[in-house]
């Protein structure tokens, strides 16, 4: 029988408790504030299934002594009318089955929890938000509504869980993929925290480092009195973490902290999700965090220079296509995020240009013969537009796909292309400046900086050349191909 | 061909000279008559009546057509469109369109082997089956073109200008593909559509918005 409290098991495998646990364990093994949970194992799935689907009596004593040790942690009462603890219940295979497992969130709750909900936050739409919720989640996962009990809550949302392992999406899914049906689903039960008790509360998303302008500071957002969903879903302008500093320092500081020590263990840019209740602090979430092509090659030299990674380590975070995107001409990401958008459409041959926009061809040949960057704009193109396509930088048009004639022309030219940007998009521009950036099929307001890094001179891709000549892989790293073939 | 004298081939004549003229904006008397199929003595003399009326200007060796030129080959286009049976254009486009569509993907996938990667031109094998591809449309599409040349003499010429374009591509030359200004596959295909559309009294903007021309 395996029934675990995540954070004193270092040893405990993601064949055993899933990914989800495994990453939850893994922070608490760290030391780091994360809400406290428990699992119990893909073993206990097997002996679900062995008993006819029925929770062993072991089972349902080690599922409330697990909830007796969430609720000492957090001073908290399952189902209690003053201070309630809400839990989640996941599921977790230790091979990822993204959206075939059942997750229900907000359990623990009835009247008079929402009642309880409701006194605790002031805040009556809250409470009767997330019971609703928690409703509709429950019905859908158990199958049917949900009992005023929370511990029959509980016991009917892991077996829904286990249940879920051999639901028919996520036969199809194993069969597709190729994974056994032998094993099973961990359940991870984990307490809920809250981000909008008080003023001392909030939530926030952090990524390490700049994921788009490659600067080595940390970067995010913080929404006081928020709850998780708030900041995903953009409802609410979040603050800076600038607030959350002056707010409350320590709390910042503890974040911090956290982070860099979640950099350093994963080796890689990460991306937290944080909440913060009656100013404690609780790490929900983390991640690899997505980035820039310019950011990629940054924080793999940063990384590597700091002493977190070696330099094998730093090339396997650079990916091929984000080194080959970084050495095209592209736009200074930190240009980019001041910049209006003017137009979009379909990328039709990549490239980054600026230039004045004219309305015909000739007008375009007759600039160009001046030296003018000209950027030309056609509601589509006709058969004597061709020499206006040749003397321009860029050529956008109203109408038209990626097969259009224009689309064709710019190509064979090696003209930078956007087609298609919609009926009376284009010609008001005639006049103006803009930067075409036909590789995210965006034309921006102004001059924008276009970087054109060089491997000769771009101090990053030196430190990726030296690299690549003393790695053992050197040669048939795909880096190294894409690098070569580099101006 | 004969220097033409029959009133009606002298305007035929014209005719394909302004529209040429029009389609490639700029040209050389030599590249007027491979485009045209008239020869080159006739294009010459084409060409001197032209300027003289102040329908076209010559600089150097290229000729344009002028606003005047473009009034006439507006007038010459208008009575070319009278005399051409509409109904049975009508279906031809139709019958057209579907090989349009094979040709603007072909075309495409030769230049990009996905949304995002070029084609470079490195893969011979994925470079010769487009070339088969282009050889089995340019094959599926003679029989139409006849049908075209039986309803408009004029546009007889167009599969004698196809066939020169593969010729080149099947002897190595893939500049005949899609390269813009040289008389390739795609320029041809592209004025061929261009002279349909004013045929039918059509302009391409509002093709191109009915999704046929883009």
């Amino acid at each position: 029988m395996t029934v675990l409290r995540l954070g004193q098991c270092p040893d405990a495998t993601r064949e055993l408790i899933g990914g989800k646990a495994f990453s939850i364990n893994s922070m608490l093994t760290l030391g780091l504030p994360v809400p406290p949970a428990f699992v119990l194992g893909t073993d206990e799935c097997t002996r679900y299934y062995a008993s006819d689907r029925k929770l062993a009596e072991d089972v349902l004593a080690e599922l409330r002594s697990g909830i007796a040790c969430l609720e000492s942690t957090l001073g908290r009462t399952f189902g209690a009318t003053n201070k309630p603890l809400l839990v989640s219940v996941r599921s977790g295979a230790p091979r990822s089955m993204p959206g075939m497992m059942d997750t229900v969130l907000n359990l623990g709750i009835n009247d008079s929890v929402e009642k309880a909900l409701r006194e605790e936050t002031s805040d009556a739409e809250y409470a009767a938000d997330t019971h609703r919720r928690f409703r509709e989640q429950f019905r859908k996962v158990v199958g049917s509504d949900p009992s005023p009990e929370p511990w029959d809550q509980l016991e009917a949302a892991v077996a829904a869980v286990f249940d879920s392992w051999h639901s028919p999406r996520a036969v199809a899914y194993r069969r597709h993929h190729g994974i056994s049906d032998d094993g099973g689903t961990a359940v991870t039960v984990q307490a809920m925290v809250f981000g909008n008790l008080d003023d001392h509360s909030g939530t926030g998303v952090l990524f390490t480092r700049d994921p788009v302008t490659a600067q080595s500071a940390p970067l995010g957002e913080w929404l006081p009195r928020g709850q998780g969903e708030d900041v995903v879903s953009g409802r609410c302008t979040p603050l800076t973490l600038g607030h959350l500093a002056g707010n409350m320092p320590d709390v910042h500081r503890q974040l911090m902290d956290s982070a860099s020590l979640l950099e350093r263990t994963f080796c890689d840019v990460q991306d937290i999700e944080f909440t913060v209740e009656s100013g404690h602090l609780w790490l929900l979430q983390t991640r690899s965090a997505k980035r820039s092509a310019t950011a990629a090659v940054h924080h793999a030299v940063t990384f590597e220079k700091e002493g977190i990674v070696t330099p094998e380590g730093a090339l396997s975070m650079i990916s091929p296509d984000q080194l080959s995107a970084f050495l095209r001409p592209h736009l200074s990401p930190t240009a980019r995020i001041g910049a209006t958008v003017l137009a979009r459409g379909e990328v039709a041959c990549p490239g980054v240009v600026t230039g004045i926009v004219v309305g015909t061809a000739d007008e375009a040949e007759e600039m160009a013969e001046q030296g003018i960057d000209v950027i030309l704009a056609r509601p589509t193109t006709d058969p004597d537009d061709v020499h206006g396509i040749l003397a321009a930088k860029a050529i956008i048009t109203e109408i038209g796909g990626a097969t259009s004639h224009a689309a064709v022309v710019s190509r064979e030219f090696n003209r930078a292309c956007v087609v298609g940007c919609g009926e009376g998009s284009l010609m008001d521009l005639v006049g103006r400046n803009v930067t075409v950036d036909a590789t995210s099929g965006e034309i921006l307001d102004g001059i924008l900086e276009v970087e054109v890094p060089s491997k000769d001179t771009h101090p990053d891709l030196q430190v990726v050349t030296q690299w690549l000549a003393a790695s053992e892989t050197g040669n048939d790293n795909p880096l190294n191909k894409i690098l070569a073939a580099a101006h | 061909m004969s220097t033409g004298s029959s009133n009606h081939e002298g305007t035929s004549q014209e005719l394909s000279l302004l529209q040429t003229l029009r389609l490639k904006g700029r040209a050389t008397p030599n590249a007027l008559a491979s485009a045209t199929g008239i020869d080159e003595s006739t294009v010459e003399r084409l060409v001197e009546d032209a300027v003289a009326a102040e329908r076209c200007t010559r600089s150097g060796q290229y000729v344009k057509v002028s606003p005047a030129g473009k009034e006439r080959l507006a007038e010459l286009a208008a009575a070319e469109r009278a005399s051409v049976d509409q109904a049975r254009l009508e279906s031809l486009y139709e019958e057209f369109d579907p090989y349009n569509n094979d040709l603007k993907v072909l075309i495409t996938d030769w230049q990009m082997k996905d949304a995002n990667t070029p084609n470079d031109h490195t893969d011979a094998d994925y470079d010769s089956e487009i070339v088969s591809r282009l050889t089995a449309l340019h094959e599926s599409f003679l029989p139409w073109l006849g049908r075209l040349a039986e309803l408009n003499q004029r546009l007889a010429h167009y599969t004698a200008r196809f066939d020169t374009a593969l010729d080149q591509v099947r002897s190595g030359d893939h500049t005949f593909i899609a390269r813009p200004i040289a008389d390739s596959y795609h320029t041809v295909w592209f004025e061929l559509h261009e002279e349909l559309i004013g045929l039918l009294g059509r302009d391409r903007a509002s093709e191109a918005a009915a999704g046929r021309a883009v």
